[in-house]
Formats: structure tokens, C-alpha cells, sequence
């Protein structure tokens, strides 16, 4: 990989009670690429994606951020360093506007969210930038619609925009295509296309199709363990893996 | 503090704290179950007393009284689930406050309408109307003693329901998961009904016995709900258990409180209870 | 203008008109002008309320303890028998309450939803104990003020405490001066971020924002404004009492607030009046006024959720 790494992960545990949600994890993020990360059910995911944004705080391990140890800090000084996470269940502001939305996620650059005296709407950098978040995912025709009326897809993409409004380096994705149809997807597929090469990206996803299609790098993982980490070819070939997601291959042969 | 009147003191707030438990057990049971603030719980305590005195006036007995108390309080809180609790359920923390402080409203408006606002008193029956010595010179009242007994036993009934039996079991899993309690096939009204009459007919029960000892005037409810408040609070929210043990604790604190520093008595509780909050936020017992 | 709702601009042009005249055809009646001013007082309590509850979603039953303290602090803080600057003071209260607010938040906001309001009403319990069980304050029957304080500000001397008429104008001008500053806070970039704190508030982390940061500082400011409301009621009537901060208080204020229309700023003014209205006519009619007052607040609960001006809202929509 030529890319820097941007985000590193040492040792990461995460033990609830005497549950091993997430054993010793060792992974690297690159610098304008996409990382995938699948698995089945419980195989400790969303663990990882809640530590990497600072929701978790991990039982052991560290986190590095461009060499930073940043662990210990709390989940909103995460989006401040860059780390920006969307949701897998659409998590958006619904009785506002999409613009509204992203300006919620914008305001922080602009600084001021302390001023009770500045009006709302009066900073012309603050819509801009909304606007330019809508634009990025392609939302800038429903800049004014309740974020509660649009279509389920589009409540994905306002999702996303949102987390690029907040300027991240690094984009954490828990399953953008989730309960969507093909098209939809493509929509989402295409947009994460153009985005991987600004960003560095990694996606939980259920959809391996998806997921073959975007990844540069691919990370299987299996009741908590790391199993495998390479290219996607890599993964494809893998024994393990077969293994893991068909069962227990070789006693049923 | 002589060893005598320091066991006085001990017997008295096991009791007071005993009596506390019993009504904090309903709020805790119905919050727990329920997912229901119940504001109007001391009020159910107010009207269990007046019941004890009015009825102890009319029929002579004070047994009969607290029967007739008891069966009244449990269908009042069957009406009271029926018409107004079961509009709650689907609505937030605020509108539930509200309707309870207007239960308030119209509770402490019918005892000054019914019974007026003076200061009542039952005495104490007969048969438990003597003393105990302790020692030469100090003696302790029958009554109390038969207070903290009943109340120990309808506390250990109360935890072999909940352990040992199908209902308890549907109150276990009813606050473990609504849901699934609903996909048994269960029908989680009935359930609802049963455990708000009950936690209503504690309040009153404790209210019952309690109006022998204590004096019985407007606002007692109010007083006896933010104490039971504070115990709930430290034993953490819906457990039966930390409802129990931060009773008899807040029973003893108070007592002695206010024997040792009666200036500030009545603030004491509260410092507890911060104390425990900034060590343990949710409660000695939260799940 | 700030007041950008249509409901809000017609509620703006007919209330305060109408309260500036009516001292004109009471002007003889000096029991019905205290009457309406503490009306005025209390409405600055319950609006500090509504924001709190009905914008930040911060449900508190403990409100009342700053209403109260507003008062009481008057008589820590100022000399017994000189006659201290009104500004100066109103300043001082606001600064000690807010600080105060400050320490309480800290600990009442680590908590949410029910243990919220049972922590925030035992809190508020125990500064009513302290200061009915306080022989030092004057225990239940509270506290007489010797001397009232002067108003001159720059040795101009813009109103008369004691004058009735004065005093009523007085609080009507700081009742529009806190509808206005909660209306620039809801319209400001801090406004903007409580509205997503309080619509979603683990969304508002994940985007960068200290969510308990800005709760606080909403905790402490409606504080200040609630200190502000009991200073005032303090001086209207030259004493004080612990009943001002028990729990009744803050529970009628929540009803008031409902009744007006919860998160609606204006409607705390509504609620307020029409809830102050009602307690009045009610308790002409029988001593037992609790009854109707219990039943219409049930009542409430069931079919009038969105308040008077959630039904004045939809009667100008449906107008249109």
C-alpha cells in the first residue's frame, strides 16, 4: 500500500462481562482507499466501528490516529481529529430540512456554536458548505425538503452528507446500503467510487457484492477474531474464510 | 446515647424504614414493570390512613377497618389503571407527571371535601396497645414492633410472589422485555392492572397501618412520596431489592439524624442519597 | 424581527398593547394591578421552564428551588437596614444563582429522562428543608425585606418600587425583554445545536458537539432567568417563604407550560395567564378549587395536548 496509514488499531479488546466482542485486533487504515470489513452476525463489527469513533471505549488495545494514541478521549473530540461516522439504522435530524441538517453538521467548523446572539442563517460559508455536502452526494434538488419525507435512499445519502460536512479524513460506514434496493445501492456504490479516492474510508457491509466491488483492502472477522486481511482476491481465495461462511466445510464433505 | 436509647432509636427507624419499603416497593414495582412515574403514590398512602379512620370510626374495629381499606384501595387502583393510567403507556415522562400531579389535585380536594382539615388520629387497637420493656426504664410500644413484623412479612410475601410464582415470573420478564412478555400470549393489560392495584393497595396498607402511630393530616402524602423518591432513587429504579435496602437505610439515617442533629434533620436523606448518586449514578441496585 | 411565527407576531401585537392599557381602567384598584404583576412575574418563571423543558428536553421538577433562591439570596447578599442599588443587585442574584445552577447541573444532567425528574425534585426538596428548618431564614413563615432597594441607575431614578403602577410596567418590560432573549437564543447558532441536541441527542455527538456542555449552559441560563422571576416576587411583596421553592411551584409551572403550549416561549405567557386565571375563579367559587383545577389538569393530559398555542397555531393555519 503506497497511502499513509491513517488509522491503526493495536490489540483492540473489548470485553462485555466475560464476552469477547471484539479479541485482539490489529488493523491499518490507508489514506484514500476503501477498507471493507465483513463477517456474520455478531462477529464483532459494529464493536469495532463504535471504538474507532469513540463511542466504545475499548478494555484493552490503543487506537492510533496519524501516530496519535486517542483512545481515551471522549467520542465528540473524535470527529474533531477528522473521524466522522454514519449510522446503520438512518440517524438524521427528521423534522428539518436536508440543508438544515447538514448545517447542524457544518456549524462546528465555522465555530460559534457557543453564540447566543448570531442569528441562524446570517453566515453565507456555513450554507455553502452545507450546500456543498448535499452536492457531494447528490442531494442539492431536495436542499429544502423535510429530511423526514424524502425517499429511504435519499435518507442514506443525506446520512453520508452529513458526515462529509463535518470534514472528516476518515469516513466510518455501518452499512450505508442496509434495507436498500438495487438501484438505490448502485446510487450509494457509485458515490463511495468517487469518494474513496478523497477519503479514507471503512465499510461494514452486509452486501458482498458491494463490498468486492469498492474494497481495496478486505478484513473478514469471525465471533469477535480477525481472520483474514488482503485484497479482495486474497479474501476470495481464502480457505478459512470459505470456511467461515459455509460452515464447517471439510466434516461435511 | 445510653445503649437502651440508641436501641430505641434503632427499632424505630427499622420500623419507619420497614413502613417506607412498603410503599416504595409499589412505586419501584409499577415503574419497573410499567415504565410508569406514579406522582400520585403518596396520595394513595393519604387516603389509605383516612380510610383506616374513617372506617375504624364507623364499624369499632380497627381490623375490620384496614380489611375494608385494603379492598377499597385495590379497586380504586384497578379504576384508576383502567380510565386513566392505560392512556400513558405510549406517552412520554411529561405527560405522565402531569396527570399525576392533577391525581393529586384531586385527591387532596376530596379529603379536604370528605374529611376536612383537621388532624386526625385512630388509636391503637386493644390487643397491641402495650408496652415492651427493654430495660427498667425504657419501654418500646407493642404496635411498632407489630408494625415492623407485618411489615417484614408482607416484604418476604411480597419476594416469594415475585420468585415463586407464575405472576412473579410475568413481572420478572415484564421488565426484562415488554415485548417478548406480549408474544407469550400474555395479555400485558391484565398484567399492568394487577401490578398497579397492588402497588396502590401497598401504599394504602402502609398508610392503614401507620395511622395508629403517625397523625393524620392533609399533605402527609406528599411528604411520604418525596422520601419514597429518595429511596427508589438510591436503590435504583425498579429493583425490589435496592428498594429494600435503601429503605431501612434511609429509616435509620432519618431516625438517628434526627436525634444526633436535629438542625438539619430533614436534609440529611437528601445528602445521602447525593452521596450515593455521585458515587453510584444509577443506584445501589440498577439493572 | 425576531419573531418570526405568525401565531407569535398576532399573540406579540394584541398581548402587550393590551397589557400596557389595562392599568388605565384599573388604575383605582391596586389589589387586581399586584394581582396581574405577579402574574407577569411568574410567567418569566415558567417561560425559563418551557425553554428548558420543552426546547432542551430537560423535564425538571426541581425548577422552583431557583424561583425561590432568587428570593432568598436578596437576603444573604444584602445589607438589613440600607437600601442597596436594584441593577447591582439584580445582577449579583443572576451571577450567584447561575454559579449555583452551575454545580447543580453538573451533577443533575449526568442523569436523563425519570432519574432526571426525581433527582432534580429531591435536590430542590432539600433546599426547601434547608431553608424552612433554617431559624436563620425565618423557618415556614420566611422573611420580611426592611428596605427596599433603590432603582437609580446614573442617579436617575427611572421607577418607584413601592408604586404599584410602576412596578406592574417594570416587570412587563423584563417579561418582553426575556420573550425576546429566549426568542434570539432559538433563533442563534447555539439555538440551532440544542435543537439537535434535543431532537437527537447522540447524533448531535457523533457530529462534534459536547452535548452536555450545551445542556448546561441552557440549565444555567434559564436558572439565572428563573432567580430574576423570585427577586422580583420577592420585592413585590417585601418577604419571602420556602413555599415559593416547593414542589407545587414547579409543578404548577410545568402545568402552565403545558396549558400554554410546551416549547412554544409565548405560550408560557398564555399559559400562565389563562392557568393564574382559572386558579382565581375557581376559588371564588368553592374552597375545595383543587377539584376543578385537578380535573382540568387531567382533562389537559387526555385531549389538549399541543396547548393553547398549539390550537391557536392551527386556527391560524386553517384561517389562512
Amino acid at each position: 500500500m503506497s497511502q499513509d496509514i491513517v488509522l491503526q488499531t493495536e490489540g483492540l479488546c473489548k470485553y462485555w462481562g466475560g464476552l469477547k466482542a471484539l479479541d485482539n485486533m490489529n488493523l491499518a487504515f490507508h489514506d484514500k482507499s476503501l477498507h471493507g470489513i465483513v463477517g456474520p452476525n455478531g462477529a464483532g463489527k459494529s464493536t469495532l466501528l463504535n471504538m474507532l469513533c469513540g463511542t466504545y471505549k475499548p478494555t484493552r488495545g490503543r487506537i492510533l490516529h496519524h501516530g496519535d494514541a486517542i483512545e481515551d478521549i471522549r467520542a465528540y473530540e473524535f470527529v474533531r481529529r477528522g473521524i466522522g461516522r454514519g449510522f446503520q439504522k438512518t440517524n438524521i435530524y427528521p423534522q428539518t430540512t436536508c440543508l438544515e441538517n447538514c448545517c447542524v453538521a457544518a456549524q462546528r467548523r465555522t465555530g460559534g456554536s457557543f453564540n447566543i446572539f448570531a442569528r441562524r442563517n446570517r453566515d453565507k460559508l456555513l450554507i455553502e458548505m452545507a450546500e456543498a455536502a448535499l452536492e457531494k452526494v447528490g442531494l442539492q434538488h431536495r436542499r429544502d425538503a423535510i429530511a423526514a419525507q424524502i425517499s429511504y435512499g435519499e435518507q442514506r445519502q443525506l446520512e453520508i452528507a452529513m458526515v462529509l460536512a463535518t470534514a472528516p479524513s476518515v469516513l466510518l460506514l455501518d452499512e450505508p446500503m442496509a434495507g436498500m434496493g438495487h438501484e438505490e445501492s448502485r446510487l450509494i456504490i457509485d458515490l463511495l467510487q468517487t469518494l474513496k479516492t478523497d477519503y479514507c474510508i471503512v465499510l461494514v457491509e452486509h452486501d458482498m457484492e458491494a463490498v468486492f466491488e469498492l474494497s481495496d483492502q478486505l478484513t473478514v472477522m469471525v465471533n469477535g477474531q480477525h481472520l483474514v486481511t488482503g485484497t479482495v482476491d486474497d479474501v476470495r481465495n481464502d480457505r478459512r474464510v470459505k470456511e467461515a461462511y459455509l460452515g464447517q466445510g471439510d466434516e461435511v464433505i | 446515647m445510653d445503649f437502651a436509647i440508641f436501641l430505641v432509636q434503632l427499632l424505630n427507624g427499622l420500623q419507619y424504614g420497614l413502613l417506607l419499603f412498603l410503599i416504595a416497593s409499589g412505586l419501584t414495582l409499577v415503574f419497573g414493570v410499567m415504565g410508569i412515574l406514579n406522582l400520585a403514590h403518596g396520595s394513595m398512602y393519604m387516603v389509605g390512613a383516612y380510610l383506616a379512620w374513617y372506617f375504624t370510626l364507623h364499624t369499632d374495629s380497627f381490623l375490620l377497618g384496614a380489611l375494608l381499606s385494603a379492598v377499597i384501595a385495590l379497586a380504586l387502583g384497578i379504576v384508576i389503571e383502567k380510565t386513566l393510567i392505560c392512556r400513558l403507556y405510549k406517552r412520554n415522562h411529561l405527560d405522565q407527571v402531569l396527570l399525576t400531579i392533577g391525581m393529586i389535585f384531586v385527591f387532596n380536594a376530596l379529603q379536604s371535601l370528605l374529611w376536612g382539615n383537621d388532624s386526625l388520629g385512630v388509636d391503637v387497637p386493644e390487643l397491641l396497645s402495650g408496652s415492651i420493656q427493654l430495660t427498667e426504664l425504657v419501654a418500646y410500644p407493642v404496635y411498632r414492633l407489630f408494625v415492623a413484623v407485618l411489615c417484614l412479612v408482607l416484604a418476604a410475601g411480597l419476594y416469594l410472589l415475585i420468585n415463586r410464582t407464575r405472576l412473579g415470573m410475568l413481572i420478572r420478564a415484564g421488565e426484562s422485555n415488554r415485548e417478548m412478555v406480549e408474544c407469550l400470549g400474555i395479555d400485558i393489560n391484565r398484567l399492568y392492572t394487577i401490578v398497579f392495584g397492588a402497588g396502590v393497595m401497598l401504599a394504602a396498607l402502609a398508610g392503614v397501618i401507620s395511622a395508629p402511630i403517625a397523625s393524620i393530616v392533609p399533605g402527609m402524602g406528599e411528604h411520604v412520596l418525596i422520601t419514597c423518591f429518595v429511596v427508589v432513587v438510591i436503590g435504583g429504579m425498579g429493583s425490589i431489592k435496592g428498594a429494600f435496602v435503601a429503605a431501612l437505610m434511609v429509616g435509620i439515617v432519618d431516625t438517628f439524624a434526627s436525634v444526633l442533629f436535629p438542625a438539619v434533620s430533614s436534609m440529611v436523606v437528601y445528602i445521602l442519597m447525593a452521596v450515593i448518586l455521585l458515587i453510584k449514578p444509577q443506584g445501589l441496585f440498577s439493572n | 424581527m425576531i419573531f418570526t411565527n405568525k401565531t407569535e407576531q398576532l399573540f406579540v401585537w394584541i398581548f402587550f398593547p393590551l397589557a400596557l392599557l389595562l392599568p388605565l381602567f384599573l388604575e383605582q384598584n391596586v389589589f387586581y394591578i399586584n394581582k396581574l404583576t405577579t402574574v407577569l412575574i411568574f410567567a418569566i418563571f415558567v417561560m425559563s421552564l418551557d425553554y428548558l423543558v420543552g426546547r432542551c428536553g430537560l423535564i425538571t421538577l426541581g425548577h422552583s428551588m431557583f424561583y425561590g433562591l432568587g428570593g432568598y439570596l436578596f437576603f444573604m447578599i444584602a445589607p438589613e437596614y440600607e437600601a442597596v442599588n436594584f441593577w447591582v443587585y439584580t445582577f449579583y442574584i443572576c451571577v450567584i444563582a447561575a454559579v449555583i445552577a452551575l454545580l447543580v447541573g453538573v451533577i443533575v444532567l449526568r442523569t436523563s429522562g425519570i432519574y432526571m425528574i426525581m433527582i432534580t425534585l429531591a435536590i430542590a426538596q432539600m433546599c426547601f428543608y434547608f431553608f424552612s428548618d433554617s431559624i436563620h431564614f425565618g423557618g415556614n413563615d420566611g422573611l420580611f425585606i426592611l428596605m427596599k432597594p433603590d432603582t437609580s441607575l446614573f442617579g436617575l431614578a427611572f421607577f418607584d418600587l413601592d408604586n404599584p403602577i410602576h412596578f406592574y410596567y417594570f416587570c412587563l418590560l423584563s417579561l418582553f425583554n426575556c420573550l425576546a432573549f429566549w426568542k434570539l437564543v432559538l433563533a442563534s447558532r447555539f439555538g440551532r445545536i440544542m435543537d439537535a441536541v434535543k431532537n437527537n441527542p447522540d447524533r448531535t455527538t457523533a457530529l462534534g458537539y459536547n452535548v452536555f456542555l450545551f445542556r448546561l449552559i441552557s440549565y444555567v441560563m434559564a436558572s439565572a432567568l428563573a432567580s430574576y422571576a423570585g427577586y422580583l416576587f420577592a420585592l413585590q411583596y417585601g418577604y419571602v417563604n420556602p413555599s415559593m421553592m416547593s414542589w407545587q411551584t414547579s409543578g404548577s409551572a410545568l402545568v402552565m407550560s403545558i396549558l400554554g403550549g410546551m416549547g412554544s416561549i409565548y405560550g408560557a405567557i398564555l399559559g400562565t395567564a389563562v392557568y393564574s386565571g382559572l386558579h382565581y375563579i375557581f376559588e371564588h367559587m368553592t374552597e375545595h378549587w383543587l377539584l376543578p383545577m385537578g380535573l382540568m389538569i387531567i382533562a389537559m393530559v387526555m385531549v389538549f395536548k399541543s396547548g393553547i398555542a398549539g390550537f391557536i397555531e392551527n386556527w391560524v393555519e386553517r384561517r389562512k
